[in-house]
């Protein structure tokens, strides 16, 4: 049923090559889909390759080999960037704008109607909390406001299928709470999500399925219930401890 | 089209703001002010020289603010991460390239306009009269920074940021003495040398075609066609240069 499939990833990996004879694997062989409407956590520990499978699916770096499909097109298809909501960890814009004008300008990459666009802003700050902050220029931004600032711009397209890497960083626990209840609405809406965190607890809360990624290898993919099950885990933090365990030996 | 227009303009906006780009232009403007000092000269001899290094002072200055525009304007988006955001939309990298060159042009020419301003109130003040050949100087030096602009970009889109300022003033320097080493080589009857030097003159761009400022101090005026041509030559240079720049920056990881 390939029509259900937001993004599929088969055989890809990403070296990096140091000098003539290092080289590092950043990510090795990742196989893996995403349904559409699901919610599905990344995690990893730091550096296990998560945000170099976000990059590689965006088309910001290259493959050194392997494909990627998203929503039936190849990912670095123009037009299915059209369809996607990207969410980068720390996002920084352009620092001198303010956060309305910080969507006028990538609304008008998405060649918005300047009607629609003016609609999209005005409920995207109020959704994101930031409609009384339109004067500020986002160099005046506190690492909270610049995430939330980043989550508008990247539902500002109403994209089918939303990229966030690590959503929660720098949100005070309500901020996180109202991030989580969002997305929770965005899925109710059909849209699909993949985030990438190192928040476990957030994870779990939302996801549908996750994969665990380490040194660039994926170790497990599943539901979180029958991947709890399977490695005899009482809650995801023991997952992945046991997971990550398991690929040492 | 439209996007490379909103980058461009977007990038333009992001220069003025620089401090660099402004304390750059303010030091021309008064350096440009302060020859009215060549008062020890005689009137004419004075004009003479103002016309001379007025011209070479605003083609120097515009030459460095073309290749610190250009090399911020690609540096700053890797700096801060902006880039990766602006590839993640439906945004062409041709697109990108192209907002870049557009927004430095930009900067650029508000930079030259401002100069000519300053270097044609100090004419009138001691001419009382503007001639033809002053705008003409002005649109040459203008047009050989569409040039620079696209070479910096084209460095710029592989090398790091110290390469691409040194390798673009050595391409500056190297394309306004081009005609005198092939000159020279020719003198000097080595096959070698002259072979080198031809490959230079063929390959950089020769940028004394675009300085008319000894022709312009002594009232020489200097024919449309060659205004023409020189421009037409500056445009193949700028759209080689582009295209270079696009090849690169394909490759370029983000």
């Amino acid at each position: 049923m390939d029509e259900k499939i937001a993004l599929k990833i088969e055989g890809l990996s990403k070296v990096y090559q140091l000098g003539r004879r290092k080289e590092v694997v950043a990510l090795d062989n990742l196989a893996l889909e995403v349904k559409q409407g699901e919610i599905f956590g990344l995690l990893g520990p730091n550096g296990s390759g998560k945000t170099t499978a976000i990059k590689l699916i965006l088309g910001l770096i290259f493959p050194s080999s392997g494909t990627i499909e998203i929503l039936g097109q190849k990912h670095t298809e123009v037009s299915v960037k059209e369809k996607i909501g990207y969410l980068p960890e720390n996002p920084y814009y352009y620092r001198y704008l303010t956060g309305p004008e910080i969507l006028n300008f990538f609304g008008r990459i998405f060649s918005l109607p300047e009607e629609t666009l003016k609609e999209r802003r005005e409920n995207l700050l109020q959704l994101v909390g930031l409609e009384n902050s339109g004067h500020l220029a986002l160099k005046h931004y506190s690492k909270g406001m610049l995430e939330r600032i980043g989550l508008a711009v990247a539902l500002l397209n109403d994209p089918e299928f939303l990229i966030l890497d690590e959503p929660t960083t720098g949100l005070d626990p309500i901020g996180s709470r109202e991030t989580r209840n969002l997305l929770g609405r965005l899925q109710s809406e059909g849209k699909t999500i993949m985030l990438s965190s190192h928040y476990l607890s957030e994870v779990e809360k939302i996801s549908n399925r996750v994969g665990i990624l380490h040194q660039g290898k994926l170790l497990a993919l599943g539901a979180l219930r029958d991947l709890m099950t399977e490695w005899k885990a009482s809650d995801i933090e023991d997952l992945f401890v046991k997971v990550i365990e398991w690929s040492k030996h | 089209m439209v996007k490379a227009l909103i980058i461009g303009l977007n990038t333009f906006r992001e220069t003025l703001r620089l401090k660099s780009y402004q304390i750059i232009l303010i030091f021309a403007l008064l350096l440009l002010g302060s020859s009215q000092l060549f008062s020890f000269l005689t009137p004419e001899e004075q004009l003479k020289m103002i016309k001379d290094v007025s011209l070479s002072g605003i083609e120097i200055f515009a030459a460095l603010l073309a290749i610190f525009t250009a090399m911020t304007s690609l540096r700053n988006e890797f700096e801060t991460n902006t880039i990766s955001t602006l590839l993640s939309k439906p945004l062409r990298r041709s697109e990108f390239i192209l907002g870049k060159f557009i927004g430095s042009v930009l900067a650029i020419t508000l930079s030259v306009i401002l100069m000519a301003a300053v270097f044609s109130t100090l004419i009138l003040i001691k001419q009382h009269s503007l001639e033809a050949g002053l705008f003409s100087a002005t649109f040459l030096i203008w047009a050989e920074m569409l040039v620079i602009v696209a070479l910096t970009l084209a460095v710029a889109a592989f090398a790091s940021t110290a390469f691409t300022l040194i390798f673009v003033l050595f391409l500056f320097l190297t394309g306004h003495l081009t005609g005198y080493g092939l000159e020279l080589a020719q003198q000097a009857k080595n096959p070698l040398l002259q072979a080198l030097t031809k490959i230079f003159y063929k390959v950089i761009p020769n940028f004394e075609n675009f300085a008319i400022r000894d022709e312009i101090a002594v009232g020489v005026s200097v024919s449309l066609s060659y205004l023409l041509k020189t421009f037409g030559y500056g445009l193949i240079y700028t759209f080689i240069a582009l295209l270079l720049c696009l090849y690169f920056f394909q490759f370029r990881e983000v």
